[in-house]
C-alpha cells in the first residue's frame, strides 16, 4: 500500500512538474506580465477607483484598501447591488482585488462586474492584497 | 461461485463509473487551473497561492487515482486515495451549506452554476460507498490465500 502511494504520489508530482513547465499553470515564483483586465497598484492609486475586496471577511476586517467594498461571495446579489450603487454615485474605474498574485476570485468577480455593469471600467488589481503590503 | 462473479462484474462496474467520474472531473481543471484556484478560493478556505497550488496538484491526483483504478498494481491505493478525497470534498460541501455560500462547486472545473447542495452530498456519499466497496475488495484480494493445486 504504502509503496502504491508512493507511485501516486511521483506520478501526481511529474504531472504537476509538467503543467508548471508546459504553462498550462503559472509557476509560483515567476512575474507574468499585466493580463487583461488587470492593473497595476500604482497605476490604479493614480486613478480614483472604487474598491472592491473579493478575501475573506475575516481579511477584510483585518485591513483594506481604503473605502473599499467587501464583496460578500455569500450573497453576490446584494455585493453587486452595493458595488452599483456606489458606482452610480459616481462613476469610476473599479478595481477588485484577492489575497495574491495566485488568486483568481478576483479576475473571476471582475468578469461578472463586466456583465452586471457594462458601462464602467473595470480591472482586477495584479498582485492582490500581497501588492498592498509592498 | 455466481455470487464471486456477480461482486466482481459489480466491482469492474465501480471502477469504470468512478473512474469516469473523476477523469472527467479532472480534464477541464487541468486545462484552466486558474478558473479552478478561483472555484477554490470560493469555498474560503485556501486562498492565493495556496488555492493556485491545490488547483494544479488536485486534477492530476484525481487522474492518475482515476487510472489507477484501472491498473491492478495500483488499485488499492487509488481506491484508498479517492475515499479520502471524497470525504474531504464532502466535508468541504457541507461547510459550504452550512455557512450559506452560494458558489460554483468547482467539481469539474469552473461554472457559472449555483450548487444545490443536497444532491451533491448525495452523489458524492454513493462515490464513497463505491470507492470504499472497491478498496475492501482489492485489500481481501492482496491477503487472500493463494490457492494451490
Amino acid at each position: 500500500m504504502l509503496r502504491e502511494s508512493l507511485m501516486i504520489a511521483l506520478l501526481t508530482i511529474l504531472g504537476t512538474a509538467y503543467s508548471l513547465v508546459s504553462g498550462l499553470a503559472p509557476l509560483p515564483w515567476a512575474e507574468p506580465a499585466l493580463a487583461a483586465g488587470e492593473i497595476r497598484l500604482e497605476d490604479a492609486r493614480v486613478l480614483d477607483v472604487i474598491w472592491v475586496d473579493a478575501r475573506s471577511e475575516s481579511e477584510f476586517t483585518a485591513g483594506h484598501a481604503p473605502d473599499a467594498l467587501f464583496y460578500d461571495q455569500a450573497d453576490p446579489a446584494g455585493s453587486m447591488a452595493g458595488i452599483l450603487e456606489q458606482w452610480l454615485q459616481g462613476p469610476r474605474p473599479i478595481v477588485v482585488y484577492c489575497t495574491d498574485e495566485g488568486c483568481g476570485t478576483s479576475k473571476k468577480i471582475a468578469g461578472e462586474l463586466r456583465v452586471n455593469v457594462p458601462d464602467a471600467e473595470i480591472y482586477s488589481l495584479k498582485g492582490g492584497w500581497s501588492a498592498w503590503l509592498e | 461461485m455466481v455470487g464471486i462473479d456477480a461482486k466482481r462484474f459489480f466491482g469492474l462496474i465501480a471502477r469504470l463509473v468512478l473512474a469516469s467520474v473523476f477523469i472527467s472531473a479532472a480534464l477541464p481543471k487541468l486545462k484552466d487551473p486558474v478558473a479552478f484556484a478561483a472555484a477554490i478560493e470560493a469555498y474560503r478556505t485556501l486562498s492565493g497561492s495556496w488555492a493556485m497550488a491545490a488547483a494544479t496538484v488536485l486534477p492530476w491526483l484525481e487522474l492518475i487515482i482515476a487510472v489507477g483504478l484501472l491498473t491492478p498494481w495500483l488499485r488499492r491505493a487509488s481506491a484508498g486515495i479517492m475515499a479520502l478525497l471524497l470525504v474531504l470534498f464532502i466535508a468541504l460541501h457541507l461547510s459550504a451549506w452550512a455557512r450559506g455560500l452560494n458558489i460554483d462547486c468547482g467539481c469539474f472545473g469552473a461554472s457559472a452554476s449555483s450548487p444545490d447542495y443536497h444532491w451533491l452530498v448525495l452523489r458524492n456519499l454513493a462515490l464513497l460507498i463505491l470507492s470504499i466497496f472497491i478498496w475492501r475488495i482489492a485489500l481481501r484480494n492482496k491477503y487472500a490465500p493463494t490457492r494451490t493445486l
